[in-house]
């Protein structure tokens, strides 16, 4: 018997326009505001007011800018640690445990080696210790990617764990010597010195233009011109230098890359390298530039994680990842400040978890609609439709 | 080919975007209608904007639920003289700093902080904004803006120890700890005093937990203790977890915080709980009067602040004429629960008879007490 269906599937694109990459990231964020907004909705709130509210506080207010901008300046690099990987189609999921490791490292830098150094070379020596930290824990799992093709998700998520109980053991753990032994209280870590600690940008005076500047000093520290250094020089590397050249075409193939001449193994631990290392700035940026100490809470707040967010939705394009990490910064802004907005505003803190999870969701399924396209046809017949459904993935369904 | 793929991508990014707009449109409306229904009014002009921030959230069944307990009842106290704004799970490490700056400058007067962690980042601002009264939980550190209010826990802890003491059948309990600090040794070693009053010859077993709300470990550290015999256990963590466990092997279980007795009815016998509606009452009217109260502020339970809560129906009439007995020389000032003769788990004598501890060396405590089994990580 012959009975006509219709067969809807996924097939991949053949080339991916670029403009497609636009819309596709803009339209999954789009419906991730949308599903965030039937769930406001559902819990009694009025979507739209709260996302006008949410970007007031978060984006069109000076201090409100000034704290997304601050929030938004590991993310940066998080992100850039994350897309440098993406480039060769290595998968560092370790910025998380990186981050921890630069914490530790410059806030020692920050104790034992720059007292008495000159305050920019203080900062630069942090922020190198830092750097240095993160590249050094990204190092094992770079080489036994390169030398034993161990995957790299597994060995970087595990070093997460491993460098999250080490920072806590330095503080609540133990006596070290990150800790500081004069505090009584709960365990705190030692302070850096005055020196080393990154200088925070404040508005020049009380007012300016009409516009009345409140007191106190904004959350914009140096860290911030770190990030979008970082970005520039990740994208003259790999755009514009034969490292970056053979970075790209590791990429898209390796065995075209091997035929070239290029060296995988060099490639592959120069990029986990640089990528530990950015995740190292983004800890040392934090300790110095924030906590002045090193403080597991303060820097095991998923940053590392939603660096891999970060570049998901930058499509690891260095300029797009700093656009991207100051929208992210000011949905965590935003969230807690929505706590303190008009009463029939005021959301949940759980709302804006969610609301970061189905950016993630959309972006990676919007990812799939990038790279892959839904094609629907009229199937004549079943014998005809299993001819068809090898070689494409495909959901078949009958009317 | 290529063309219709471009196509598609087009149309399905449209029809995303479309969709997108189209259910924007349709909340429009609904959003704007519910905006002017709610936000006219309802704003007492001229009130006093207090602000509360919490470590967790409202429904912890602990900490935090004291915390807004007592808000409540500042609020009920005060009424239109306050306008509140409460901030939920905000962690108190440096990037708190943010937040403390916004509700400084969204003009609230009296900012109440219930973490340790949140007290640098405020005390790093606090000197911006010196109209602003901060007000620093369980705090050590004051600036003149800022003060700083904890509790004397020890004397429900001690009293709560009584009751342990009276119900454990083999004088072995157990004690679910969190961190080693001297807010939980000093607590640990109350409630080994007041049990060793009662048969001097218990031992109180800790386990350490390096949590303040983690009910999965917070069970199994208490499991296993149960497993090493003790048939009693008490707690310093925030979740009901450990009663759980009391409950599962037919033991005792002492409480914290708050009245939790409903998660396990036949294993509980009180807690110490907080009650911070008086202070926060207390410090509104002091900023009401113009005042910033910025002194350390350490309730006791005769001022309230402190208290024991409601017997679990296994305590037997005696057990509580005893510790009311007890409890009355606390509240008349007449007994202090670290009176000499105290020796450290070693034997070394820390305080001789009847020396009373100061409340410097106390807020200091880095030792157990005899009859204590466990260890604190050494310097």
């Amino acid at each position: 018997m012959r009975v006509a269906s219709i067969d809807v599937r996924l097939e991949r694109r053949l080339a991916v326009w670029r403009g497609t990459a636009l819309l596709v990231t803009s339209g999954s964020l789009l419906l991730a505001l949308v599903v965030g907004g039937i769930f406001l909705k559902l819990t009694g709130h009025p979507p739209l007011d709260v996302y006008r509210e949410l970007a007031k506080t978060a984006y069109f207010n000076w201090y409100g800018f000034t704290d997304t901008l601050g929030a938004s300046t590991p993310l940066v690099l998080t992100g850039l640690a994350a897309a440098v990987g993406f480039k060769m189609n290595l998968y560092n999921i370790g910025a998380e445990g990186q981050l921890f490791l630069g914490g530790i490292a410059s806030a020692w830098a920050g104790i034992a080696i720059v007292p008495g150094m000159p305050g920019p070379l203080a900062v630069l020596t942090v922020m190198f210790a830092g750097a240095l930290g993160g590249a050094a824990w990204a190092f094992i799992p770079a080489l036994t990617r390169a030398y034993f093709n161990t995957s790299e998700i597994v060995t970087t998520l595990m070093f997460n764990f491993i460098g999250l109980y080490l920072m806590q053991y330095l503080i609540q753990g133990s006596y070290s010597y990150w800790r500081d032994p004069k505090i009584v209280g709960f365990p705190q870590g030692k302070e850096i010195v005055d020196a080393a600690r990154l200088p925070h940008w404040n508005f020049p005076a009380d007012s300016m233009f009409g516009i009345a500047f409140p007191p106190g000093r904004t959350q914009v520290h140096l860290g911030l011109a770190f990030g979008v250094i970082a970005a520039l020089g990740l994208w003259v590397l790999i755009e514009r230098t034969r490292f970056g050249y053979g970075v790209r075409v590791t990429g898209d193939s390796p065995a075209a890359a091997r035929y070239a001449g290029i060296s995988i193994r060099g490639s592959i631990i120069v990029v986990m390298l640089i990528s530990g290392a950015l995740a190292g700035l983004a800890g040392a940026g934090i300790v110095a530039g924030q906590g002045y100490k090193l403080d597991p809470g303060g820097l095991a707040v998923a940053l590392g994680y939603t660096g891999i967010v970060v570049a998901a939705l930058a499509r690891s394009n260095p300029f797009a990842v700093v656009v991207v990490a100051v929208l992210l910064g000011g949905l965590r802004t935003g969230a807690d400040n929505m706590q303190s907005a008009p009463d029939n505003l005021k959301i949940p803190v759980a709302i804006a978890g969610m609301l970061e999870g189905a950016v993630l969701i959309c972006a990676l399924g919007g990812e799939l609609f990038r790279t892959h396209r839904i094609s629907v046809r009229r199937v004549p017949s079943n014998s005809d439709r299993e001819e068809h459904l090898s070689g494409a993935v495909g959901v078949g369904v009958s009317p | 080919m290529k063309r219709t793929a471009k196509i598609g991508a087009a149309a399905l990014a449209l029809t995303l975007g479309l969709a997108a707009c189209g259910s924007d449109k349709e909340k429009v409306d609904a959003g704007g209608g519910d905006k002017t229904t709610t936000t006219a009014g309802e704003k007492p002009a001229g009130a006093l904007k207090v602000a509360f921030v919490y470590i967790g959230p409202v429904g912890d069944g602990g900490w935090t639920d004291r915390h807004d307990k007592g808000r409540e009842e500042m609020v009920a106290k005060l009424g239109d003289k306050v306008e509140v704004t409460v901030l939920e799970n905000i962690l108190d490490n440096a990037a708190s700093e943010a937040t403390f700056q916004k509700l400084a400058r969204d003009g609230n007067k009296l900012i109440f902080a219930t973490s340790f962690g949140y007290g640098d980042p405020m005390l790093k601002i606090a000197g911006d904004f010196p109209d602003t009264c901060f007000q620093w939980a369980t705090g050590f550190k004051t600036a003149d803006n800022l003060g700083t209010y904890f509790g004397a826990a020890e004397e429900a802890r001690y009293l709560s120890g009584i009751a342990a003491a009276h119900a454990s059948k083999n004088g072995k309990i157990g004690y679910v700890a969190a961190f080693p600090i001297p807010e939980v040794l000093r607590g640990i070693n109350a409630f080994t005093l007041g049990a060793r009053s009662v048969n001097p010859a218990a031992t109180v077993q800790v386990v350490w937990t390096s949590t303040w709300f983690d009910p999965k470990v917070e069970k199994e550290a208490a499991e296993s203790l149960l497993a090493e015999g003790v048939d009693l256990l008490a707690q310093h963590q925030d979740s009901t977890a450990v009663g759980e466990a009391a409950k599962e092997k037919g033991a005792k279980w002492v409480g914290y915080n708050d009245d939790q007795s409903k998660v396990a009815p036949e294993a509980w016998l009180t807690a110490p709980i907080w009650n911070w509606g008086g202070y926060y009452t207390k410090a509104a009217e002091s900023v009401l009067g113009g005042k910033c109260d910025n002194s350390q502020y350490y309730g006791t339970m005769a001022d309230g602040l402190v208290g024991l809560a409601d017997f679990g129906s296994s305590v037997d009439q005696a057990t509580k004429d005893h510790i009311e007995a007890v409890k009355k020389t606390i509240l008349d000032g007449s007994f202090k629960p670290f009176t000499g003769p105290i020796n450290d788990q070693s034997g070394k004598e820390i305080l001789k008879k009847d020396e009373v501890a100061e409340l410097g060396a106390l807020l200091g405590t880095d030792y157990f007490v005899e009859g204590v089994i466990g260890e604190i990580p050494k310097q």
